[in-house]
């Protein structure tokens, strides 16, 4: 009997054209579009900032040793004019109207402060709402102290070694994979979560507030099914939307990887791809079927106690928000899987899979974090049971 | 068959309910010690005004409500304690009836099929008879959503009768349509009463009453006011007619 209902639940989905869109179209398409506009975003932006020619103005002495060192810097680092001003009043404005795009300020005696090998003063003028301009003059800046400080090594006759007394280097014994994981592997979980609870919210309000709604309840209630029966039929219809909603999701993000070239690092590619391996996806779906469960339990006794789609939906979305925030805790650096956070719901998925992507796994606390995930589970079937089981509520 | 003794139904109000009451009472007795027997064969009918405990009653009978207090067997079947059981005994149709708009007549026949557990032979058997008596051919691969009025009338029908019922529960199944679709709720009810089947239904459309009814109870405020055969309400009447003898019982008690 409830795979019948089941069946009969799921057929009516897949023709609800909202719960579709909600399910498969949007979760599929979310990830390549947001990724092809960043792409072609990005890579227009940093065309414009590889072609785009800056205009420098400098205040200062004819021919003083910033203005020599920055005409001196090849095209390859950015195309540049270097302008000379006479007063910074005047280069301040043509900065403020984008005439310019750096300013920069040294003394009349600026050289005579690198010849007496004092620290010679310079100001850089830049707009903040003018991006990459600081990091422009950073750039710049780098190359011209590094001449001026082996000048001085050279004039003082100081062998460089005998000033850098520690020659430090250090070695990051992480591996790619652990890195992808550790940094990266919060957003796997957080789609799963964002797109899960999503997914499960059209059909878990659908199946139960939109049968009261339409009257169709109390016919099914008549049949010689048991209301447990009907619960887990339809409770069902709204996990498997729940997953199909993440997996699409996962879908369309690994699709785009690998369809939009959106990572260029091959490296990184291969760890991705060595990542997607079969018991890394069963033990992902191992952790997030629980998750699901959970959801739909959640949603289920308030779909059952909402009177209108409407009132259904004005109480599920504000918990969503609820529900998908502890999963940015994924995105912290620094939070680790341990007996605490493994009790806390949702946070302890986020966290194992993490952990999961990484290769650095501890069974027992993921153990853990299956058991809460599973216990949390069985209470919201629980819930949902009494709340469904409960004549007023299901029958308007 | 259907025996109903010292049937009671008590609700919980809640505070909005209470407001909604005007009362402070924290329950409400919808349905009040009331007994009947509905013989098969035979038409009963539950009459009574807006909010008297009909539907009440007939959602105890269909078994969706579980009642506070009393008895009911369907089919000789005690509903209360083997519920299950006695809804295969029970086809169940009301006016207010939803049905899948995204289904098809066909899809929904076969689901409520399954529900009861028809056989294929005898789900093809009676799908056939059906369709014809109800000319449900045309239309069994269109969406139900996408049907008129009559014809998902029609198809609430079927999928009523689908698993052969010996007792079906009608709960104001004409309200809302038009002469010519409830034409096709009359011949039902008459039908079954020709098969021998038991029939209950509510309505306080007195002409369908007076058309079908033999045996009627009359209810208001969930106390029952009258019980018995159609003949001996007839002949028992103080006023002109049935509406008017209908109305007159219901002043008195609320007068008493």
């Amino acid at each position: 009997m409830i795979f019948t209902i089941f069946k009969k639940e799921l057929k009516d989905t897949l023709r609800d054209r909202r719960t579709l869109m909600m399910m498969l179209i949007i979760p599929m398409l979310i990830f390549p579009v947001i990724m092809n506009v960043f792409v072609s975003v990005s890579a227009s932006f940093q065309e414009e900032a590889a072609t785009k020619k800056i205009k420098i103005g400098i205040v200062g002495a004819p021919n003083n040793f910033l203005q020599t060192e920055l005409n001196a810097i090849p095209a390859s680092y950015g195309n540049k004019e270097v302008i000379p001003y006479k007063d910074t009043l005047s280069m301040l404005a043509d900065l403020k109207i984008d005439s310019l795009q750096l300013g920069a300020y040294v003394k009349l005696d600026f050289n005579t402060y690198l010849d007496s090998m004092k620290p010679a003063p310079l100001k850089f003028f830049f707009n903040a709402t003018d991006m990459g301009m600081q990091e422009r003059a950073e750039g710049y800046m780098k190359i011209i102290t590094e001449k001026a400080i082996q000048q001085r090594y050279l004039k003082l006759g100081v062998n460089q070694e005998k000033v850098n007394p520690i020659e430090t280097t250090y070695t990051n014994i992480a591996s790619d994979k652990e890195m992808v994981g550790k940094l990266a592997g919060g957003i796997l979980p957080y789609i799963f979560i964002a797109f899960g609870f999503i997914g499960c919210m059209y059909p878990a309000i659908d199946l139960f507030t939109g049968e009261k709604e339409r009257g169709t309840i109390e016919t099914l209630l008549t049949t010689p099914v048991a209301r447990w029966q009907i619960l887990f039929g339809k409770m069902g219809v709204v996990v498997l939307s729940g997953l199909v909603a993440a997996s699409c999701a996962l879908l369309g993000l690994f699709l785009s990887i690998e369809v939009l070239d959106v990572v260029d690092n091959k490296e990184i590619l291969n760890i991705i791809h060595s990542i997607l391996s079969p018991t890394f996806i069963i033990l992902l779906y191992s952790l997030l079927i629980p998750l699901t469960i959970f959801f739909a339990g959640v949603m289920i006794p308030i779909a059952v106690y909402a009177k209108s789609f409407k009132e259904a939906q004005s109480i599920i979305t504000p918990l969503n928000i609820v529900m998908v925030l502890p999963a940015m805790v994924g995105f912290f650096p620094g939070v680790e899987l341990n007996l605490i956070t493994a009790c806390i719901p949702v946070v302890n998925i986020v966290l194992a899979t993490k952990e999961l992507i990484a290769g650095t796994l501890d069974f027992g606390l993921v153990a853990l974090s299956f058991s809460v995930m599973f216990v949390l589970a069985i209470l919201a079937i629980f819930v949902s049971y009494k709340r469904f089981d409960k004549e007023t509520n299901v029958v308007m | 068959m259907i025996e109903v003794s010292n049937l009671s139904k008590e609700f919980v109000l809640n505070r909005q309910q209470r407001k909604e009451l005007n009362t402070t009472d924290k329950t409400a007795l919808a349905v009040d010690n009331i007994s009947f027997k509905c013989e098969p064969g035979r038409v009963f009918s539950l009459l009574g005004p807006n909010g008297a405990g009909k539907t009440t009653t007939l959602r105890m009978l269909s078994t969706i409500f579980k009642p506070t207090a009393g008895t009911i067997k369907i089919a000789g079947i005690d509903a209360v304690s083997n519920s299950q059981e006695a809804r295969k005994k029970i086809g169940f149709l009301t006016g207010s009836t939803g049905l899948y708009a995204r289904l098809t007549p066909n899809e929904l026949i076969q689901y409520f099929a399954d529900l009861y557990g028809v056989s294929k032979k005898d789900l093809e058997e009676r799908k056939e008879r059906l369709y014809t008596l109800l000319d449900m051919k045309e239309f069994q691969n269109k969406r139900i959503g996408k049907l008129s009025t009559g014809m998902k009338q029609k198809v609430s029908i079927c999928r009523t009768m689908i698993h052969d019922p010996e007792v079906v529960v009608f709960d104001e199944p004409t309200s809302g349509l038009d002469v010519i679709t409830a034409e096709n709720i009359i011949k039902l009810i008459l039908d079954c009463k020709q098969q021998g089947k038991t029939v209950i239904f509510s309505s306080h459309i007195m002409s369908e009453v007076d058309l079908l009814c033999d045996d009627l109870a009359i209810i208001h405020k969930g106390k029952l006011l009258f019980s018995g055969t159609m003949s001996t309400f007839k002949e028992n009447m103080k006023a002109e007619n049935l509406t008017t003898e209908f109305i007159r019982l219901v002043h008195e008690s609320q007068n008493a």
